[in-house]
């Protein structure tokens, strides 16, 4: 597809705001300064073309939220000479946070954030604006990812169909990585197209979010970014959660298994041999 | 369309569109205040859309794992122009679309396609797990010169000697494509069904042109579906009906397939090693290059460019994790959400954000499992499209509640 | 032998010449461009209209405080793009928003500009002055934005209809009138011209490509005259650019203040509303609303967002269907509209809300005649089509929402009047032998310079470039005594 000057480019930014996240305990100020680089990086990307968009959405502990656009309008007035839109973005941003903030329960014990929870969002919000854009005009998303947190398998599932859905709608998928190295995450940058960075240390945040993120999809062609390392697709049995070379899969409900049994703990069904069948017929090479 | 309960089976008292009740479409369409139909007729689709979501319902029991023989009848009567351009076109048109849906809403199935061509049967593809050249194929039907008659029996027969070697944990499906209204063959067609009823193989047919008794008794036989299309939706529709996984037969055998995942080979601080791959090797037109990329055979080190591919040295089915995983939402629907008359119980709609309005949403859609509102095309997306609910996933807690509700037996599903 | 040259007067139609931002600014001198680049607005206009390839490289220096090796900027881009990098590299240069600066070693360096550097940081992070025209106000007053619209609309086509109306019906639109400086603007702009005779302004071929582009791609195109001009007016250039691109980059609907502007902005403030680019209850109230014209002025494609309007629906201005048997419906009742149908097609009927012609050989020869391209034409057509023409499956496929056929014919038409090709070049003739012809003709082809040849006439024409050669390769020849 080539570019065209008329496209719209839609941004979502989710920022991983989770108060369990190590960097942020080790550090307080590591959350501030993750939010200014967002917001500058955000508004770099409003300064591209006119008609570029911006979401940012904040996936909290409790609950995920959207940071900026929000409903109700917030009225600012220049103070300084930043462009009056990045103003409101970076007030509506803090602003909003700040409530997020103050309102959400007391953190009792570290927990997860549900990142591909907020990715279904922001493919729900993203699938919106595609509906509601005018005729002959196209948009091409993608999603940013910035979290410091560990990823978690009890959401594989719903990893998988938003990476699937993503990819169906074209829509890009970028994960930076604060702390740890997501493996999951890195699977989801590799399905749509993305691109996959751990961050080495956390000073200099938007210099790196500048370099790598904020050329578009066709942009990135163009400029040379870093390679994308190979990606571990091998599959975790569920009887044990380990990643396998060789495993054997439910026939009716492709559970993965890395034993032989004789009921298929996911589906309750009876297999017939206890011995696994092998494809029979084997092809020799002409 | 098929799957609904009444129109399945021969004797149904309303199997005739001609002989169901008089539909007064007219009257469905009420006027606004303004005299204008658009919200009226916007209502009907919708209602439409919702309705073929409901027909899906949740089911445990899928042949996930399928061996699907396409069978086209490239004769004479594909030449009428009833479909646009002609029956042909349009059937490769939709076909390649079908092709497409087919191999990534069920990854690990395997698909071959059967022409026929003037009472011959010609096998334009052995089972193969890749789309690429299966589409390659169909499209160079539309270069054929249909003419003749075809025979449907020595299509099945060669579809059936196929499939009948193969193993029985697989569901193993026949689709046939007709547009003539006969069939040419050389002997009696019986029999072949009884061989296809014995076996367990499931054939459907869509006709292009008016129900067929014999099609009708096949079907019904086999456990298929019968279609008749009106116009080119419909046949899309009747197609894309193929591509849900259907119900596990009884007849099926369940068993534990033996899979290889392949990884990337890389040693730590040595550079990858340079191989050549399986899958060219043979190839004269585009030899196999010299490369580090690719997927390496945990059993028996083969390489191969894409998957998912069974291994040509040691047999070995070689998928990836997400290859798997996509089909896992046939398995795992999220749960229908309920249609509620909108007054006020949100201000937005919980996934896109969307401000409700009393003019524009006179529904909104209720998730009884995280409690939060949806507009509906949200609705559709999240059903449709996604999969995944949004306020059961963005919600922390919810999941353990659907957990528990749902604990009657059902494992864990992750890594 | 003797050859000739032809000095033919090759005849270029003189056609509108738009320069966007980018084009307008290269020409003007570098001291003008450090001085505009002290406005943080007038950066981030010239940023947005950097191509693609120069935003990511400002972007990724702009952060860093010293100079950048030429070499690590050159492989910041992909080998194969190399190309476009170029035009990228020297594009910034002409811009002077980097200059080559020397870093120790002896390696050539990139360095941004720093007042460039520091301005843009301003209008992307904050910091420095607010802009003139955001002086803190008591109470938001918002506009409603369809107002705003209209207002601005009817402004801007007082000028379109005076551009139309002037020379044929003058007396009618008497009330309509422009100012004498706005007709100054259209002299200057060469889109008006003065009759030879009584001294009436009259519309010229490139007034007529100007009442057929979009109006985005009109206002910049007068506001650039516009600042041609503004020395002579007592205008400070930079100041003004500055004013016009605050104005593109402020929010519709929102009140803004004119206070503790400057009495030439003031002024300026006055025309622009004049034309219906700001809209000001009274000359002397302190609040003005920037309108839908002054968006985006730079930017032909940008969809203007609104306040309160989050979905971005965009009212469509398309009134045009075309069909592939040529008629033209135009759902308008606008005169200026059916004025500028009428300057290529052939008007069949005229109801209330609707007219409808035909695209005919003749009506669209009479365009081109004009001065009109095809590609104006087509533009036009494609610019105002009717929404339901870019639904369209076909539409949304190729892009175009015209008939494929029209837009082709449209075309060929146009090529029909450009049978002849004027090539510069030098006549031979009067060779005295046939060998010698030959021989010479051979040369001129073996070279690639020969234009034309007739063996019976002993005639060739060749190139003026390379004329040169063959000349002296005659010399060679004939003195060989060949």
């Amino acid at each position: 597809m080539e570019s065209n000057e008329a496209d719209i480019s839609l941004l979502v930014v989710i920022l991983d705001t989770n108060p369990s996240q190590k960097i942020i305990r080790k550090n307080a100020h590591a959350m501030t300064q993750c939010i200014d680089a967002v917001v500058a990086f955000g508004n770099t990307h409003l300064m591209q073309k006119s008609q570029n968009k911006l979401a940012v959405i904040a996936c909290h502990h409790s609950v995920t939220e959207f940071l900026y656009p929000t409903a109700g309008k917030l009225e600012v007035r220049q103070v300084d000479g930043q462009y009056e839109i990045f103003t409101l973005v970076e007030k509506t941003v803090k602003h909003r946070l700040a409530e997020l903030i103050n309102s959400a329960p007391r953190i009792v014990q570290p927990c997860e954030s549900l990142l591909a929870g907020s990715i279904s969002m922001a493919l729900a919000y993203i699938a919106r604006v595609n509906r509601n854009k005018s005729v002959g005009m196209r948009l091409s998303s993608r999603i940013l990812i910035v979290t410091g947190s560990n990823e978690c398998a009890s959401q594989y599932m719903t990893y998988m169909n938003v990476f699937f859905t993503a990819q169906k709608q074209g829509v890009t998928i970028d994960v930076c990585a604060l702390d740890k190295s997501l493996s999951l995450l890195q699977q989801g940058t590799d399905i749509t197209g993305g691109q996959y960075l751990k961050l080495p240390q956390l000073d200099g945040v938007l210099q790196y979010l500048l370099w790598v993120f904020l050329p578009d999809h066709q942009t990135r062609d163009k400029l040379v970014l870093p390679p994308a390392s190979k990606v571990d697709y091998r599959a975790a049995c569920f009887c044990h959660r380990e990643l396998i070379d060789i495993g054997y899969v439910c026939s009716v409900c492709l559970s993965i298994f890395c034993k032989i049994t004789p009921i298929c703990g996911t589906c309750q069904t009876v297999f017939k041999n206890s011995a696994p069948i092998r494809e029979k017929k084997k092809r020799t090479i002409k | 369309m098929a799957d609904d309960p009444d129109h399945d089976g021969i004797d149904d008292p309303k199997e005739y569109r001609w002989e169901t009740g008089y539909e007064r479409t007219w009257e469905s369409i009420k006027e606004d205040e303004d005299g204008m139909i658009d919200a009226a007729i916007a209502e009907l689709i919708q209602k439409a859309k919702r309705k073929r979501q409901h027909d899906k319902t949740a089911q445990n029991r899928l042949g996930m794992m399928r061996h699907v023989f396409l069978i086209v009848d490239c004769t004479e009567n594909m030449n009428t122009s009833d479909l646009k351009p002609s029956r042909l076109f349009c059937t490769v048109k939709l076909l390649e679309m079908f092709i497409q849906e087919f191999f990534d809403q069920n990854p690990i199935s395997q698909m071959g396609i059967i022409a026929l061509k003037g009472k011959r049967a010609e096998k334009l593809t052995e089972l193969t797990g890749t789309s690429k050249k299966h589409i390659q194929v169909v499209q160079e039907l539309t270069k054929l010169n249909p003419s003749g008659e075809p025979s449907l029996q020595n299509g099945l027969d060669m579809a059936l000697k196929a499939l009948k070697v193969l193993p029985t944990h697989a569901s193993r499906e026949i689709l046939v494509i007709m547009g003539s209204l006969t069939t040419c063959d050389p002997v009696d067609i019986n029999a072949t069904v009884e061989s296809l009823k014995t076996e367990g193989i499931r054939t459907s047919i869509i006709s292009l042109s008016a129900e067929i008794r014999i099609c009708r008794y096949i079907t019904s036989e086999t456990n298929g579906n019968f279609g008749a299309v009106l116009d080119d939706s419909h046949f899309k529709d009747q197609l894309m009906a193929h591509i849900d996984p259907p119900q596990a037969a009884q007849t099926q055998e369940n068993s534990l397939i033996k899979m290889g995942f392949p990884h990337p080979r890389a040693e730590e601080g040595k550079g990858p090693i340079l191989s050549m791959c399986m899958c060219h090797i043979d190839n004269k037109d585009d030899p196999s290059k010299l490369s580090s990329a690719g997927f390496h055979c945990p059993q028996c080190l083969s390489k191969y460019c894409e998957l998912p591919v069974e291994c040509l040295s040691c047999g070995l089915t070689l998928v990836s994790a997400p290859h798997l995983a996509r089909s896992y939402h046939h398995l795992f629907p999220v749960k229908q959400f309920r249609e509620v008359l909108f007054n006020g119980q949100s201000d937005k709609c919980y996934a896109c954000q969307k401000v409700f309005t009393a003019e524009a949403d006179k529904h909104v859609y209720f998730c009884e499992m995280c409690e939060q509102f949806y507009c509906c095309d949200c609705d559709l997306f999240v059903h449709d499209t996604m999969h995944t609910c949004v306020g059961c996933n963005t919600l922390p807690g919810v999941q353990k509640r659907i957990a528990l509700k749902v604990s009657g037996g059902q494992g864990g599903f992750g890594i | 032998m003797t050859s000739k040259s032809g000095s033919i007067l090759l005849m270029k139609p003189s056609n509108i010449d738009c320069k966007d931002l980018q084009s307008y600014l290269k020409t003007r001198p570098p001291e003008l461009l450090e001085k505009i680049y002290h406005y943080p607005t007038i950066c981030l206009a010239v940023y947005r209209e950097l191509p693609e390839i120069s935003r990511q490289f400002v972007i990724r220096i702009l952060f860093v405080e010293q100079p950048v090796p030429q070499a690590v900027v050159a492989s910041w881009g992909s080998q194969i793009f190399a190309k476009e990098q170029a035009i990228a590299t020297s594009c910034l240069t002409e811009l002077n928003v980097w200059r080559v600066a020397a870093i120790p070693g002896g390696l050539p360096a990139w360095e941004l500009s720093s007042t460039f550097s520091k301005n843009l940081k301003i209008a992307l992070l904050g910091g420095g002055r607010p802009w003139s025209m955001s002086t803190f106000m008591d109470g938001p007053k918002p506009k409603e934005v369809s107002f705003l619209d209209t207002y601005a609309m009817s402004r801007w086509r007082c000028v379109l209809h005076y551009m139309v109306g002037a020379g044929s019906n003058s007396k009618i639109r008497e009330n309509e009138g422009i100012s004498p400086d706005a007709v100054r603007i259209l002299l200057h702009a060469n889109l008006m011209r003065r009759d030879e005779r009584d001294g009436t302004p009259s519309i010229t071929r490139q007034g007529f490509q100007f009442l057929l582009l979009n109006s985005q791609a009109q206002v910049w195109h007068f506001m650039l005259q516009y600042l041609d001009t503004c020395e002579e007016r007592g205008l400070n250039l930079p100041e003004c650019l500055s004013m016009l691109f605050q104005l593109s980059f402020s929010t519709l609907g929102k009140d803004y203040s004119s206070e503790g502007m400057s009495s030439g902005m003031l002024t300026f403030l006055q025309h622009l509303r004049e034309f219906g680019l700001v809209y000001q209850r009274k000359r002397k109230e302190g609040r003005f609303y920037p309108t839908r014209l002054s968006l985006n002025i730079t930017n032909k494609n940008a969809i203007v967002p609104s306040v309160g309007n989050d979905d971005d629906k965009v009212e469509e201005n398309g009134y045009i269907v075309v069909e592939t048997n040529f008629r033209v419906y135009a759902y308008t009742d606008s005169n200026l509209q059916v004025a500028l149908l009428g300057l290529f097609t052939e008007l069949l009927y005229r109801f209330p809300n609707l007219i409808v012609g035909v695209l005919t050989r003749d009506s669209v020869r009479q365009a081109l005649k004009g001065g009109i391209t095809a590609e104006q034409i087509v533009s036009y057509l494609q610019q105002y089509a009717h929404p339901n023409m870019i639904n369209t499956e076909s539409a949304v496929k190729t892009r175009s929402s015209l008939p494929p056929t029209v837009v082709d014919q449209i075309k060929l038409w146009e090529n029909e009047r450009n049978r002849f090709v004027y090539t510069e070049g030098v006549v031979y003739n009067q060779f005295l032998s046939q060998a010698d012809f030959i021989t010479l003709r051979d040369y001129a082809l073996s070279i690639n310079v020969l234009v034309w040849q007739s063996e019976r006439n002993r005639t060739m024409v060749v190139t003026k470039n390379g004329h040169d050669d063959v000349k002296k390769f005659w010399k060679r020849y004939s003195k060989n005594g060949g």
